[in-house]
């Protein structure tokens, strides 16, 4: 037989396999979730109460930490090692990484709570919060710093990912440091002064770098990869990610100068604000060539309402730059960010995780006998017309609700939470029933070789 | 063995994205007999002990400081005129790592298939191919968890993208490395 010449190969990867922790992740997110539009549902929070009140801190950080947060936190243990094609540094730290930051937000929504009153003074509560908190994230950037610093270089992808995390390390930072502040202990005057006037840069950088610059760089390869769409990595990709940075650098180093200097603000916020305008218009442009240059002609849901939160992420960079150019930004800030968190990184989130947990629990299910006998398809997994229902309620609910905060009716708000509310328990059914193989053909659900995949974590046998 | 080594540097070359395959067969051909490589890497690269130990050269790799890595390749048979890179000399028995692979017996092209689809048509064709058989597929991307399975199944398998950046092609080599291996 004639010798094959080998390839040109430069690297053979080790494989990445699926991350044990990530649905215990999305399972405990999806639970601040319902948690938080129940709270809205019965009035609690923004708009009924002000927006610095501690009920509204209470809702707010049950939203971005509880829901929004430790679900990127989940995706990331299962995206970066795909993107860099590197397995993950450690596949136990992340559940260490988890207790702590539940534990941590546990201790700070109690914070809050004591704040409002509900609960009695508790001592050391903001302290414990601050630590649990800090070496929570810690960890999760440890766990993805190291996973990462073994794939350098970096694809273009994974360097999204990095200035996300730069942003997180940041929010926790300042967060930290207010929490300090409500427990008593930042008496400094830096601390103080950071405390008193950095609220926005804590804001800005967790739903912006954080939260919008990660979901920017993992929706870019999710929405290729599920789309059969070419790969971007040409120039306008990379100043989306230049721009993003520099508006992150901006953001985070002068503000913090200008903090603690008592100059204003402003100049920095728009600056800042400017060079992410022009990030996230090179990222729409991204984004429209990848719809339109796929090579599958019908799109799954999970693509389909990617684009519907995609819209929202572009009414919101609007909205946001006309009440600016009006002055009237901080009048209506509450409805933005209900907008940016609802509309946009919920909207993704809950779109990307309805694939994510079909693909995962397909590949656990089925992987170990691929090819050896008939398996169901992950498509057959889920049910796509009756998920959709669900979808297009929440999104309807979220743009009413969007519309009270403008126009100031609170009643007919509370009613959109509850509509959201249940659209999300619907979609929660449908998740948990992906999970359990319901709508598998029950002839084919679990062939010989196979078994029922475990609700919360992910079993692999190697 | 051999202190007469040519040193090629391809760090520069991996740092900015590139192909260094052309720069480090360059330099193999240049050898004289009996000469080895001293090659500098980013990585430990694995393949290329397969492509050079099949030219005959045996391979000693050490972890530098900071995940580089120092590879020394040196003619396995510094034999009576030595070890040209022209020429293919046929590996130590039992040494399956230096192997060349036998022509692919199968071809499949799975571009336009969405994800999984690419791994569930490749796993059901070598289950129907005999050990030490190759399957060539091509592909739109790196089939990231076809491997493990592939590992787990005791199927070796070498790939990389063209130099389009956008053809990912993949050999598959049956049965040939204890399952669970790698």
């Amino acid at each position: 037989m004639k010798a094959h010449p080998p390839l040109p190969v430069s690297i053979i990867m080790a494989g990445t396999t699926l991350s044990r922790w990530t649905l215990s992740y999305f399972a405990t997110a999806f639970v601040f979730l319902l948690l938080a539009e129940a709270l809205m549902t019965f009035g609690v929070g923004y708009p009924a109460h002000p927006l610095r009140a501690p009920q509204t801190l209470f809702l707010v950080h049950c939203i971005t930490l509880g829901w929004l947060s430790l679900l990127m936190c989940g995706a990331l243990f299962q995206f970066v090692p795909v993107l860099v094609a590197k397995p993950i540094y450690s596949n136990s730290l992340p559940l260490l990484a988890l207790v702590l930051i539940l534990a941590g937000l546990l201790a700070l929504l109690a914070g809050f709570l004591q704040l409002a009153g509900v609960l009695p003074f508790i001592r050391h509560c903001f302290l414990a919060a601050a630590v649990l908190l800090g070496s929570g994230f810690l960890l999760v950037l440890w766990i993805l710093g190291c996973t990462l610093a073994r794939a350098r270089p970096l694809n273009l992808p994974a360097c999204f990912v990095v200035v996300g995390l730069c942003s997180v390390a940041a929010t926790v930072t300042f967060g930290s440091i207010f929490m300090l502040g409500f427990g008593g202990y930042a008496n400094m005057p830096l601390l103080a002064e950071l405390h008193a006037r950095g609220v926005p840069l804590h804001v800005i950088a967790g739903l912006g770098g954080w939260l919008t610059f990660t979901a920017m760089g993992v929706s870019h390869r999710l929405l290729a990869m599920f789309m059969l769409s070419p790969e971007l990595d040409g120039a306008p990709t990379r100043w989306t990610l230049y721009l993003g940075a520099l508006s992150m650098v901006i953001l985070i180093g002068a503000g913090i100068v200008a903090t603690i200097t008592g100059i204003s603000l402003t100049p920095v916020l728009a600056v800042a604000g400017l060079a992410a305008l022009f990030s996230l218009v090179l990222y729409a442009h991204d984004v429209l060539r990848l719809y339109r240059k796929r090579v599958r002609p019908v799109i799954e849901l999970n693509s389909r309402m990617a684009g519907v939160a995609l819209g929202h992420l572009a009414v919101a960079a609007l909205l946001i730059l006309i009440c600016a150019a009006s002055g009237v930004i901080l009048q209506y800030s509450g409805a933005l960010v209900f907008l940016v968190c609802f509309g946009w990184l919920s909207g993704l989130g809950l779109a990307k995780l309805y694939k994510i947990t079909a693909f995962m629990t397909w590949l656990e299910c089925y992987g170990p006998v691929l090819g050896k006998t008939p398996t169901p398809r992950v498509q057959d997994l889920v049910v796509e017309p009756r998920a959709g229902k669900w979808f297009w309620a929440y999104f309807g609910a979220v743009d009413i609700a969007v519309l009270c905060l403008f126009i100031g009716t609170p009643l007919i708000f509370r009613a959109a939470a509850a509509v959201m509310l249940i659209a999300c328990v619907g979609i929660a059914v449908e998740l948990v029933r992906i999970r359990r193989l319901v709508d598998v053909e029950a002839a084919r659900r679990l062939p010989a070789g196979t078994r029922q995949p475990r609700l919360l974590f992910t079993l692999v046998a190697s | 063995m051999s202190e007469n080594f040519i040193e090629l540097d391809v760090r520069p070359i991996l740092r900015s994205g590139g192909e260094p395959f052309d720069a480090i067969l360059g330099a193999v051909k240049k050898l004289e007999p009996g000469q080895g490589l001293r090659l500098f890497a980013t990585f430990k690269p694995i393949p290329l002990f397969r492509v050079l130990g099949s030219m005959g050269f045996d391979h000693e790799a050490t972890e530098l400081s900071g995940g580089d890595w120092q590879v020394e390749f040196t003619p396995a048979a510094p034999a009576a005129g030595g070890v040209s890179a022209e020429q293919t000399v046929a590996a130590p028995a039992g040494s399956k790592q230096h192997d060349a692979w036998p022509a692919p017996a199968r071809e499949m092209d799975n571009r336009n298939l969405d994800p999984p689809e690419p791994m569930v048509r490749i796993l059901a064709a070598i289950e129907e191919m005999p050990k030490g058989e190759v399957l060539a597929a091509l592909l739109c991307r790196e089939p990231v968890f076809l491997l493990p399975e592939l590992a787990k199944r005791g199927h070796s398998w070498q790939g990389a993208f063209e130099p389009d950046g956008k053809t990912y092609r993949m050999l598959i080599r049956i049965g040939t490395v204890q399952p669970g291996a790698a």
